[in-house]
């Protein structure tokens, strides 16, 4: 057999990502493997989080040495993920096909670099000036005008914030996949006497669908993982389910650095190994949204593709 | 990762050890030192290091922010040589790790700030603190507060508690006062950097008191608690201080004097270890959520060149370290006599 540098080279190479991804996972299955046993699978629908009183002497439950009085629920972290997520892609969808047909169909030729551009750099700001902002501008707008209790922070500042965040994603993967559109399906539809609503919206948009559900999935994935500007508007709710737009919630993100600090004062180590436990259920989330993502469009791999 | 900062620490020693012999003449030891934790204590170790630097040739301390329950951690894993904590080590961690010492530096406190239109002066008691905290006083018109402060015209306004979301000393402190003068809250919730908060309507969490403050100052109608570092930013936002109810059944504003008179109370009863909570103290006088700010530190340390710098350090700090013009701008309060004496016998230990 004849031997290559090249390619054994570039494999091993390649081979480092993954290793390095199933390396995290390992650790944290690991790492985790006690708070597993102790927390069983309810602690999926348990909403009430106690770290437990860390300045007493631990107590043994089921052979496993806790703090007393630690109760770990999480079905309020996972709610306010998903529900945050959800309603940021559901603002930034409509914004993001908005400016991006804008930019694709309205702008002169002259100004779209400059305005794509500008979209583009919105996607590089440090999340903790988004959470800046939301915590100067729009908390004490919807607490002034929209919240019945003038309470500013919760779902909806987190999912707004979030949006903001993730409407260039999608609206710059969604642009170029407008510009590839071939010149003659749009003049012919023009020739037919479409007009410019119809030339977009039927024969345009529908070569691009899979476009834009690849970049709603990149957007999703940054939704569900963001912490710092979650973390300063959310109103770090524990204990209890939203039950309005107004209400406080803690996403996994956000609570596992909130909690981190706390954690490490245990003298058990259970709150480190949960919050560990806690970060596995966020991968598994997030992978199982990319993976129902890629079976909806098998296209839409080709996205990262083009956009680099 | 821990054999390589092994080696790390045992070259640097090494070269402490070489660099100590070749200088004859007296001169601070030139061992880099790292300072790691509450964000609370950080303004006062940077200030120190700064002025520690320029006076002892030599000296090579890194200070860096991170959080309470880090610095305990960083600590007894030997990761840092001097963790910075609002709060001292739980029995429970004292006895898996004999060795660490928790190290009074500074007395700090913390102000239990209200929003209230209209309203300048406003009793609290730790029942009453509790109850809103617990979501059983909604209402700032509750009889319960009304009670406490005579001739005062409470709203008919729904309470907005703010707590901190992050872990910090500062609710450690607080719930401990809680935790101190109510029974209900010492059974159920008791204390701890991050506590199990009941859920209210309306209630806020925010992260570090600078968003503790923006979150009480942006809600009328709100309560928080927040580091007596941040008083002045709190009167000049609006935010009200209230007067707690103290242990002698006196309504107390945190002033040098009730702070001090607090301090002088425990001083006398602090144990060798100096693991003791000066919330709700004795005395008329004494304000009731004052607490030490520690460094904890191992008293072995892998070489003796690292003990003795850190000694020069940590003597330094509570003598010239506790003059007016460092405590002054971050509002701590030097050690009482008799608690400087204990702190300095711990700092003896460091071998």
């Amino acid at each position: 057999m004849q031997i290559r540098p090249f390619r054994l080279s570039v494999l091993s190479l390649s081979l480092l990502i993954p290793a390095a991804l199933v390396a995290v996972v390992l650790f944290l299955v690991v790492y985790s493997g006690q708070a597993m046993l102790f927390n069983g699978l309810h602690f999926i629908f348990n909403i009430n989080w106690n770290l437990g009183d860390l300045y007493s002497d631990p107590v043994t439950v089921n052979g496993i040495s806790v703090p007393p009085g630690a109760n770990y629920g999480i079905l309020v972290f996972i709610v306010g993920t998903l529900l945050s997520s959800f309603i940021a892609i559901l603002i930034a969808v409509p914004l993001s096909v908005g400016s991006a047909i804008f930019l694709a169909e309205a702008v002169p030729h002259r100004i779209r670099p400059v305005l794509s551009m500008l979209v583009e750099l919105v996607a590089v700001v440090p999340s903790v000036v988004f959470g800046l902002w939301g915590i100067a501008v729009l908390v004490p707008f919807i607490g002034h005008y929209l919240s019945p209790t003038g309470n500013g922070y919760g779902l909806l500042a987190s999912a707004i914030v979030l949006a903001l965040m993730v409407t260039p994603i999608i609206a710059s993967t969604l642009l170029d996949a407008l510009m590839q559109v071939p010149k003659e399906n749009r003049e012919s539809a023009f020739a037919l006497g479409a007009t410019h609503f119809e030339v977009v919206s039927k024969a345009m948009m529908p070569m691009v669908r899979t476009t834009l559900i690849g970049g709603i999935v990149l957007a999703l994935g940054r939704a569900l993982g963001e912490t710092m500007a979650v973390l300063m508007v959310s109103g770090g709710g524990i204990n209890i389910l939203p039950d309005s737009p107004f209400a406080p919630i803690s996403t996994i993100a956000s609570f596992i650095v909130s909690q981190l600090d706390s954690a490490e004062a245990d003298p058990t180590n259970m709150s480190v190994r949960t919050l560990s436990e806690l970060a596995l259920v966020l991968f598994l989330i997030t992978l199982t949204v990319n993976a129902t993502a890629k079976l909806l469009t098998s296209g839409a791999l080709n996205v990262r593709k083009r956009q680099s | 990762m821990k054999i390589l900062t092994n080696l790390l620490r045992s070259g640097v020693a090494a070269l402490a050890i070489a660099s100590a012999a070749g200088a004859a003449h007296a001169q601070t030891v030139d061992v880099p030192l790292i300072e790691s934790g509450s964000s609370l204590l950080y303004p006062l170790f940077n200030a120190w290091v700064a002025s520690y630097s320029a006076s002892h040739t030599g000296a090579d301390i890194t200070t860096t922010s991170t959080g309470s329950g880090a610095g305990i951690a960083q600590s007894i894993k030997g990761l840092v040589q001097i963790g910075a904590s609002d709060a001292y080590m739980s029995d429970a961690l004292v006895k898996a790790n004999p060795t660490m010492m928790s190290i009074p530096l500074a007395i700090s406190s913390q102000a239990v700030n209200f929003n209230l239109p209209g309203i300048s002066h406003l009793n609290l008691s730790g029942p009453i603190l509790a109850g809103i905290y617990e979501g059983k006083i909604t209402q700032w018109n509750d009889p319960a507060i009304v009670a406490a402060n005579p001739g005062v015209s409470l709203p008919n306004h729904v309470i907005i508690p703010v707590h901190r979301l992050d872990g910090s000393g500062d609710t450690f402190i607080f719930t401990q006062y809680l935790s101190a003068s109510d029974a209900g809250w010492a059974s159920t919730l008791k204390y701890g950097t991050s506590v199990s908060w009941p859920a209210i309507a309306g209630e806020i969490g925010a992260k570090g008191n600078s968003g503790m403050l923006s979150a009480a100052a942006a809600n009328p109608y709100s309560i928080a608690y927040i580091g007596i570092s941040f008083a002045n930013k709190a009167a000049s936002s609006g935010l009200g201080q209230a007067a707690l109810l103290n242990k002698a059944g006196q309504y107390v504003l945190p002033t040098d004097e009730t702070i001090t008179a607090a301090a002088e109370s425990v001083a006398n009863t602090t144990p060798a270890d100096e693991r003791i909570s000066m919330i709700f103290a004795e005395g008329a006088n004494a304000y009731p959520i004052v607490n030490y700010e520690y460094a904890i530190v191992n008293s072995h340390q892998p070489a003796a060149a690292i003990a003795s710098a850190m000694h020069d350090f940590l003597t330094w700090a509570i003598n010239e370290g506790s003059s007016p013009s460092f405590m002054k701008p971050v509002h701590f309060l030097p050690l009482p006599p008799a608690v400087k004496a204990l702190s300095q016998a711990q700092i003896d230990k460091l071998q």
